[in-house]
């Protein structure tokens, strides 16, 4: 990674995070949950100011959900990935919204597809899905088969399919 | 901890915006005069290479949305590796996100750049792509001119097209013993291959026996080898043999195979047999039929008669079987060399069929110890599966001579001789094999294992009339491996005579063999005989084919069976012309295990209409 990259991780020591560097420009931070929120602020105060992304990974075998924030420097052009785990059957987290208030519309999209909760962010109506009654979809649990099936029962056509193709193939006249 | 700074608002930045009025706006104008191409990848209608699809199915299955069906067209054949439906697509119901696209077996289906299609007609949004794609309303592209879109990559590929690599043992090693090869997968690596499958099915249908192949798959990905087991046992009775040995025709059906390696059906059979106790057969197969009362006589203990018995004994008959050699298993105990398939493979899979009650009475040769009229007596019906035990010659001169032998004596003496059944077989330090076929793959590869064994080095020349590795009806991996053992090929020769001096084998001359079958695929070898070459040996083996031998049946038996080339005839049933005999296996079917497989079971059916009838 670069030297000013470097800097910064030995500023996070005390944090006690597993690093792994992706790239010259592009490492992962991963600590406990109780510690992100320090991280966030330490990378915010060293140049890595830019919230790029906040996201979240479904780990369903492990029973937890992975929160994912990308913090970007227009100084270096260096990347943070700053990642935690959190219980899955009690997704509750921290808003971080007073750090970058754009924050607030990643968290309602993050309630929405994964259902996690964040703290301190009352806002958290819908943002893309209409009339959203089931789990949230990006869930690994979540069987989009099986909710196209029921949502929208299959329609009944009288069109000929076969002779159709048949004629657009040259096998027939139409 | 300083916080970011919002930017501070201006009380004239709405009042800004109407300078924007006397612009050239940027959006297009709906609807537009000038229609806009859409980018390089879109993902837009389909088309479907109808030549390329071989109607698997598999983009149905993976639909997240359930927008597509597979319906089957007239016209169409159902074919080895092809099925005879195509994908047909509700465009109501797709969010066009190309996962149809990237796990396409063969890449038939793609995605077109139109994105154009309107119509008040729901109809219109029911569609079999073809080659031309959708005659889309109002789309940006004359219908077929349509330009390609998303199409699969290697990183938007979703098939695993690498088969998991199968441990086997190196040539240099296995040359020195009859050490099984093949050393199977381990738990991971089973899981893993598993994991390739599609569920297509297209294997079952050319699978002879019509095995249940997706289903024990599956079975093996969750990780639950009893249901697995039961899956094998429902149609095959043999599946620790036919893991090992099996000519795996399904894998040349394979859909995953059309553009890369076909999933190892057959090995992954065996790890399901490999890693289930046989202790605990009797509880996950739970065979418990009642009692019908009536018995089957079964003559030869070969892949027929046991597949037979098995599944006779399942149906609750009382089945015993007569075999003329010490061991059951015919070929498969006797025949296929000992590095392909050890005697425990064999003894589970009999073991198992014993378990059963089926009685197999063994040095119970038909004609000598026993009589068939007997026999027919006996039961209540009678199946035949003896198999072709007999060698063929080509009968040039010197193939008389004592020390020119027949390969299936020959490989019986072999595994006869490691079982410490019977004497050493003799070895000679220079040998001719003539033929072709997994037969004289086989005799080549096990005397090839005894000159190392004996004399630390292999001298042995295979010779075909066939021209090439391709011609050979061997199997390429028999091949391969025989030449990675040191066997040395001549194709294209056919022999003109053994030479023998002072009565002693010397060699045998061969001349070039210009032609195998002629224009109507027939046998009809033509030679060149001014070119002519000799091999020094001094032992010949011949292992051009084999034939029945029907001496055991009497006379008017014979009379009244049909033969047609040297086999016999029978219904859709293995039933003979005579109501109470069937008949199964190579006598009647051939050419390999899973075929006798799927014989016994069709016999066994038989058997059952025809007595439940009587």
């Amino acid at each position: 990674m670069m030297s000013s990259m470097n800097d910064v991780v030995k500023s996070l020591e005390g944090f006690n995070p597993f690093i792994e560097e992706i790239d010259e420009r592009e490492v992962k931070v991963t600590v406990s949950p109780d510690r992100v929120i320090a991280v966030l602020e330490t990378l915010k105060a060293n140049g890595y100011s830019h919230l790029s992304l906040m996201t979240c990974v479904d780990w369903i075998d492990d029973n937890q959900l992975e929160l994912v924030y990308i913090l970007f420097s227009w100084k270096d052009g260096g990347k943070f990935i700053v990642s935690t785990r959190i219980d899955r059957n009690n997704p509750k987290f921290f808003t971080v919204k007073e750090l970058w208030p754009v924050a607030r519309f990643y968290e309602r999209e993050l309630h929405e597809f994964f259902g996690v909760e964040f703290e301190g962010n009352d806002d958290m109506r819908p943002l893309f899905l209409e009339l959203w009654d089931e789990k949230p979809p990006l869930r690994k649990d979540f069987d989009p088969r099986d909710y196209s099936r029921k949502k929208f029962p299959d329609r009944k056509y009288e069109k000929d399919v076969i002779k159709e193709a048949k004629i657009f193939r040259g096998e027939i006249n139409g | 901890m300083a916080m970011q700074e919002l930017p501070k608002k201006d009380f004239f930045a709405p009042l800004k915006a109407w300078k924007f009025l006397g612009k050239k706006p940027v959006t297009i104008e709906v609807p537009n005069k000038v229609k806009r191409e859409a980018s390089d990848r879109y993902r837009g209608f389909h088309i479907n290479d109808w030549e390329k699809c071989i109607g698997c199915g598999t983009c149905s299955k993976i639909c997240p949305t359930d927008a597509i069906t597979m319906v089957e067209v007239p016209g169409l054949v159902r074919d080895h590796g092809k099925m005879p439906q195509r994908p047909v697509i509700d465009y109501g119901r797709c969010s066009f996100c190309a996962l149809c696209v990237d796990i396409c077996t063969t890449g038939s289906l793609q995605m077109t750049r139109e994105y154009v299609h309107v119509s008040e007609d729901a109809e219109d949004y029911i569609y079999m792509p073809t080659e031309k794609g959708l005659d889309a309303k109002r789309g940006v592209y004359e219908h077929g001119k349509a330009p390609l879109g998303w199409v699969k990559d290697e990183n938007s590929d979703i098939l695993d097209l690498v088969r998991v690599k199968m441990p086997m043992e190196e040539p240099e090693v296995r040359v020195k013993s009859f050490i099984e090869i093949v050393k199977g997968y381990s738990k991971e690596q089973a899981e893993q291959e598993a994991a390739r499958c599609v569920a297509c099915g297209i294997c079952t249908y050319t699978c002879p026996e019509h095995m249940d192949i997706p289903q024990y798959i599956e079975s093996i990905y969750k990780g639950d080898l009893e249901e697995g087991l039961r899956w094998l046992y429902r149609t095959n009775p043999l599946s620790m043999v036919c893991g090992r040995v099996c000519t795996h025709r399904c894998e040349t059906a394979c859909s995953v195979g059309v553009r890369g390696e076909p999933v190892a059906i057959r090995w992954l059979k065996r790890y399901i047999i490999d890693n289930v106790p046989f202790e605990e057969y009797d509880r996950i197969l739970n065979i418990r039929p009642e009692k019908k009362g009536k018995s089957i006589g079964i003559v030869g203990s070969g892949p027929a008669g046991l597949s037979a018995a098995y599944f006779l004994a399942t149906m609750g008959y009382d089945v015993t079987i007569y075999e003329a050699n010490a061991r059951p298993g015919g070929v498969m105990r006797y025949g296929i060399p000992r590095y392909r398939l050890p005697d425990e493979a064999l003894d589970k899979d009999i073991a198992f069929i014993e378990a059963l009650g089926v009685k197999i009475l063994v040095n119970t040769k038909v004609g000598q110890e026993i009589n068939f009229d007997e026999i027919a007596k006996k039961h209540d019906a009678v199946f035949l599966s003896t198999g072709f035990g007999l060698g063929r010659s080509t009968r040039v001169p010197g193939t008389d001579h004592p020390n020119v032998k027949q390969a299936l004596p020959m490989l019986k003496m072999i595994r006869d001789y490691l079982r410490g059944d019977g004497p050493k077989p003799p070895v000679p330090r220079k040998l001719i094999v003539i033929g072709g076929g997994n037969v004289a793959m086989d005799i080549s590869r096990s005397m090839a294992r005894l000159q190392t064994m004996e004399y630390g080095e292999v001298n042995v020349h295979t010779l075909s009339l066939e021209r090439s590795f391709e011609e050979m009806p061997a199997d390429m991996d028999e091949i391969e491996e025989a030449l990675e053992e040191g066997v040395e090929f001549h194709p294209g020769w056919g022999p003109i005579e053994i030479v023998i001096e002072n009565d002693e084998v010397k060699g045998a001359r061969f001349k070039k063999c210009l032609r195998v079958f002629d224009e109507n695929h027939r046998f009809s070898p033509q030679f060149d005989e001014n070119n002519q070459i000799f091999i020094e040996a001094d032992m010949v083996i011949e292992a051009i084919g084999q034939a029945p031998d029907y001496s055991y049946l009497p006379q008017e038996i014979q009379e009244k069976l049909e033969f047609v080339r040297g086999r016999i005839k029978t219904n859709e049933y293995n039933q003979t012309a005579i109501e109470w005999l069937f008949a199964g296996g190579d006598i009647v079917h051939g050419p390999d295990i899973i075929h006798g497989v799927a014989d016994g079971y069709t016999a066994a059916k038989g058997i059952d209409m025809y007595l439940s009838n009587k």
